[in-house]
């Protein structure tokens, strides 16, 4: 038996812990071709598709041209984003988030549309309020190519089997007529199938929860949610499950990071699932029954909880090898009438009417449901917050971690709230 | 009388060291060092690194709650898995090396799971195995016990990983099983006649002498569950979840680096990340010297 040499093993340490250790600043410069321009999007099967199509339909039309498709899920597209970013060859387009816009732009790595405005890039008719979102310091930034908001989609067969205790307007109601509903669908359903997914680890639906007390969370980079209101949502849900409304804590916190396809509606063990309104389509495709769409229950004389906000916007990045180009496959994007009939409501509700009105005679039942929905809380939705501070994201892995904790009973729910919040403060505070 | 370091008879083994030292010199001393000059610095990808001299240390150590609960994490694993896999291992080494016919198979198939183990697939099939209505559960029931789902429970899942990790016996296994070759029978014969039970001769034959590779492959064991991701990234969501019970130091280095895109205070965590592993080897080495006799070393 040879002896192992202590040297020899410090740099074997060495070695397989450096290959831990963090990235290299090297990257490479995209090589400028005039023609060929990337377009960089986070998808899903159905949207890969639909955006492939519409890059074949532009190469077609404009001979020459050639646009490369990149494409990968919404986890690993900031990394890669932030990674092409610093290496200085983002694509010329990119898919954008409203959470994420103004630290671009702020870095510099975005360019400002209005220059191309009536030259490539035509948007007169579009609705104002929809770019507004997509403006920062006045200029535009990032085109909004389709807007959402938060939804309740629901099982309409569950709903309705479940009778008269278990009707109720998906516009209006509140959250006595969700624990009403919840129950009655957990009732008449099978064991083991209930009411509704319990969201007391979403921080979305906490943060609109929040607004209905009338409270944005965010209020500049300060924390301005209470430690009160989230007792009170965290009590609420407690009283959801108690009651038997929705499933049990152990198996909603199985569920945490889990994909669209295991969501309660699509695998049939609730009657309803929280997700964003231009996700109806996609999670119609998946489910047996029809569903439909309610907004998030209201609370009794409080304040609107629900936003409209740009789902998802495409901007011109700082390392654009031809913009001319680039925002000419823009608007063709936005504009170009078999392009948005290629990619529907997929993405949200387009901001050019001219395009809504020419999609419509083609709408799918479940692309009516969404268009119907939309029009519907217009007057039900409060005004957009500003985009969430720096952290932001973080503080959302802190409210999943400690509401599990409070789910399964292993922190009281005072605790955890007043921990979350100080946590909040904490993070947005390194933050900055 | 003094040796170089390159003298004929080391020759051989640099020259297999070859592949690797390219590696290592070519492709990651530049990271490494790139990383030991940003952990000095403040920096998120897009905006110009900031120097901030020592202050990613200075709150890495002082006030950073999620570093202590993932050396907290870190450490239960290590202490449970490393003993757990390599009795293992050693159990299912002896049993082989006592003659079975189509050893060579045996030896494949307990060897496939140290390759499998590692991969997304069986991360994935663990959290199924485990989950409410997993096979676990399902067998459960059968004696009349209603288990939870173990994955999503923070007072369970670890050990759900710490299975994981006994079940990718099969590296240690090899070695194991070639030491055990490397054993004269001479001992266990003069053994037998002398009346040693097989317990006797386990413990004052077969592990003494097999102490060396012991050794072997408890650093190796050692740092490799320090260094554990792919299946426990898979298994916690990627950010350590449910409620930090799996944080790993390295899931928790790669969430500060590639979630929150603070490289500086990532790559500080990677170098305490190398300290401790060090300092768990240098404790190994210090102490081998009580435990681990080298037969062809005769004083």
């Amino acid at each position: 038996m040879t002896k192992i040499n202590r040297r020899s093993f410090m740099k074997t340490a060495a070695a397989t812990t450096g290959s831990v250790a963090a990235a290299s600043l090297m990257g490479t410069t995209a090589f400028a071709q005039e023609m060929r321009i990337r377009h960089f999007w986070w998808g899903n099967p159905s949207r890969d598709e639909r955006t492939f199509n519409v890059i074949d339909l532009f190469e077609a039309n404009h001979s020459g041209a050639e646009v490369v498709g990149e494409t990968v899920g919404w986890g690993d597209y900031w990394t890669k984003m932030a990674t092409q970013t610093a290496g200085g060859n983002m694509a010329d387009l990119v898919q954008m988030d409203y959470r994420y816009l103004f630290e671009y732009v702020r870095r510099g790595a975005l360019l400002p549309l209005d220059d191309y405005f009536g030259s490539t890039l035509h948007l007169d008719d579009f609705d104002a309020s929809a770019l507004a979102g997509g403006m920062v310091d006045g200029k535009l930034y990032a085109l909004n190519i389709g807007s959402n908001s938060q939804v309740c989609i629901f099982n309409t067969r569950m709903v309705e089997e479940a009778g008269a205790d278990a009707e109720f307007d998906p516009i209006n109601w509140t959250h006595d007529d969700l624990m009403r509903v919840g129950k009655a669908i957990s009732a008449s359903t099978p064991d083991g199938v209930f009411g509704t997914d319990d969201v007391s680890l979403q921080a979305v639906s906490w943060e609109l929860w929040s607004r209905q007390n009338g409270r944005n969370f965010y209020n500049g980079d300060q924390v301005n949610g209470t430690a009160e209101d989230l007792i009170s949502f965290w009590e609420f849900w407690k009283e959801m499950r108690d009651s038997g409304a929705c499933p049990s804590a152990d198996v909603t916190v199985g569920l945490l990071g889990s994909s669209m396809a295991d969501a309660g509606l699509v695998t049939q063990k609730t009657a309803m699932s929280y997700m964003w309104s231009n996700q109806i389509v996609g999670v119609q495709s998946l489910s047996q029954d029809i569903v439909g769409a309610a907004m998030h229950a209201h609370k009794v004389g409080g304040e609107a909880g629900q936003f409209i906000k740009p789902s998802m916007f495409m901007a011109l990045t700082r390392d654009s090898v031809n913009p001319e180009l680039a925002t000419t496959y823009m608007n063709d994007w936005v504009n170009d009438p078999a392009a948005t009939a290629i990619l529907g409501l997929e993405r949200g509700i387009p901001a050019s009417p001219t395009v809504r009105a020419a999609l419509e005679p083609n709408f799918s039942p479940a692309e009516k449901v969404s268009v119907d929905y939309f029009t519907a809380i217009q007057d039900h939705v409060g005004e957009l917050p500003e985009p969430p501070p720096k952290g932001a994201g973080e503080v959302q892995d802190a409210f999943e971690r400690i509401a599990t904790n409070v789910v399964l009973g292993n922190v009281s729910i005072e605790d955890g709230a007043n921990a979350y919040i100080t946590e909040a403060e904490n993070i947005l505070f390194r933050a900055q | 009388m003094k040796k170089s370091a390159f003298n004929s008879k080391n020759r051989p083994a640099y020259v297999f060291l070859l592949p690797w030292l390219i590696g290592f010199f070519c492709l990651a001393l530049g990271p490494i060092l790139v990383s030991l000059f940003l952990s000095f610095t403040k920096y998120d990808m897009v905006s110009d690194p900031r120097w901030v001299g020592l202050a990613q240390y200075e709150y890495l150590f002082t006030r950073d709650a999620r570093f202590v609960k993932s050396l907290q994490v870190t450490l239960t694993y290590v202490v449970l898995s490393v003993p757990a896999k390599l009795v293992f291992a050693l159990m299912i080494a002896m049993v082989l090396d006592k003659g079975i016919r189509n050893i060579g198979i045996y030896r494949a198939i307990y060897y496939l799971p140290s390759l499998l183990g590692a991969s997304i697939a069986i991360a994935i099939l663990w959290r199924n195995i485990f989950d409410h209505s997993g096979v676990v559960n399902t067998i459960l029931l059968y004696f009349g016990i209603e288990g939870p789902n173990w994955i999503a429970n923070p007072k369970t899942s670890l050990y759900t990983l710490v299975i994981l990790a006994m079940w990718q016996f099969g590296s240690p296994m090899l070695i194991f099983l070639a030491g055990l070759r490397g054993i004269s029978s001479e001992y266990y014969e003069a053994a037998e006649i002398d009346g040693a039970s097989k317990k006797r001769q386990f413990f004052a034959i077969t592990l003494p002498l097999l102490a060396p590779v012991v050794f072997f492959n408890l650093i190796l064991q050692t740092i490799e569950s320090f260094k554990t991701f792919s299946s426990a990234f898979i298994i916690s969501n990627g950010n350590g979840a449910p409620a930090d019970s799996l944080l790993f130091f390295t899931i928790y280095l790669f969430n500060e680096a590639f979630k929150f895109f603070r490289m500086g205070y990532a790559s500080a965590l990677a170098w305490v990340l190398l300290v401790i592993i060090s300092i768990f080897t240098a404790i190994s080495f210090f102490t081998s010297k009580y435990w681990v006799y080298y037969e062809n070393e005769r004083d």
